[in-house]
């Protein structure tokens, strides 16, 4: 990958995984977190890991599913 | 190729109007522009007819994301 | 380069109107369906936009419609022709019932595009020209501003009914 590309997806992470820690409210930590797996999703592309990016790309919108569960249950 | 460039700066511009956006029902559609330009820069990024099931998995993994939060913001289904 | 430019921007404007005349046709911009579109509906609104455009703008958020499915199909049509664009209305469908959602515009709007993308490269564009084409696309209803995007979904929808 060309470096520009690089530092263009390495700040859309960096930027997901900074706010994530900032944002106070829960549900903006969760979209925070979204833009992180969605900035580091092109670097493993790019190697090759297809396989590796399937089970990435379907993992993390599972684990945000489980986090709102867990979330509901302690609201309710 | 020119088409990477534009759909790398659109994610980026999508990622920073997500962050910067303070009500979750408006994050949502932004959210949704970056997993649209993530999707067609992994296709861009490697030419294999595996890359289109990568970016299909990951757009409807993200879609599901967005669907799951914006559900349970709402308050969940009216039972 | 300059043309390539002028490509792109092409076939952003069809993408444009392609998936927004399908997803008009299948009453995406109706309220009453998924609670998280309402959702976002009622947030866009209370920001100066439409509520039946928010509504159609909050589908396209949770489930794959017309506009993933003419997103998909380029990327399939640029790795495996219309096989692969086909495959990638398949990828559509499936991703549409995961998200509870029993219609039909990703579907139709995937296999639309397959062909209409498959034409398009006969005549010299290329496939990813409408993948930039259609970010592009998506950009302008769900990227720059909500209220202006919801109130010009809304005007479409008034025509439709």
């Amino acid at each position: 990958m060309i470096p520009a590309l690089e530092a263009a997806f390495g700040f859309i992470a960096l930027a997901g995984a900074v706010s994530a820690a900032l944002i106070r409210d829960s549900y903006g930590k969760l979209i925070s977190l979204g833009i992180l797996v969605a900035g580091t999703l092109p670097f493993i592309v790019d190697r090759g890991y297809i396989d590796v990016a399937v089970t990435a790309a379907l993992i993390a919108p599972i684990a945000t599913i489980f986090v709102l569960m867990a979330v509901r249950r302690e609201e309710a | 190729m020119i088409a990477l460039y534009i759909v790398a700066a659109i994610a980026v511009f999508a990622a920073i109007r997500a962050i910067v956006e303070k009500n979750t029902g408006r994050k949502l559609p932004y959210a949704n522009v970056l997993s649209f330009a993530v999707s067609g820069a992994l296709v861009l990024l490697l030419d294999h007819p595996l890359s289109l099931v990568a970016a299909a998995a990951y757009f409807v993994g993200s879609t599901l994301e967005s669907n799951a939060i914006a559900s349970t913001y709402s308050g969940g289904v009216k039972r | 380069m300059l043309d390539e430019i002028l490509h792109i921007l092409a076939a952003a404007i069809i993408s444009w109107i392609l998936f927004v005349t399908v997803d008009i046709f299948f009453r995406l911009p109706e309220t009453g369906g998924v609670s998280g579109a309402s959702a976002i509906a009622r947030d866009i609104e209370a920001a100066g936009g439409a509520l039946s455009g928010g509504t159609m703008m909050g589908n396209i958020v949770c489930s794959p419609d017309a506009s993933a499915g003419t997103l998909l199909a380029a990327c399939g049509v640029y790795v495996a022709g219309i096989p692969g664009g086909l495959a990638a209305a398949l990828m559509v469908f499936i991703g549409n019932r995961i998200c509870y959602d029993p219609g039909y515009a990703g579907t139709t709007g995937a296999i639309l595009a397959t062909f209409v993308v498959y034409a398009f490269t006969l005549i010299g564009f290329s496939a990813t020209d409408f993948i930039a084409g259609m970010v592009i696309a998506i950009l302008t209803i769900q990227g720059l501003s909500h209220a202006h995007a919801s109130r010009l979904l809304a005007r479409l929808w008034r025509v439709r009914q």
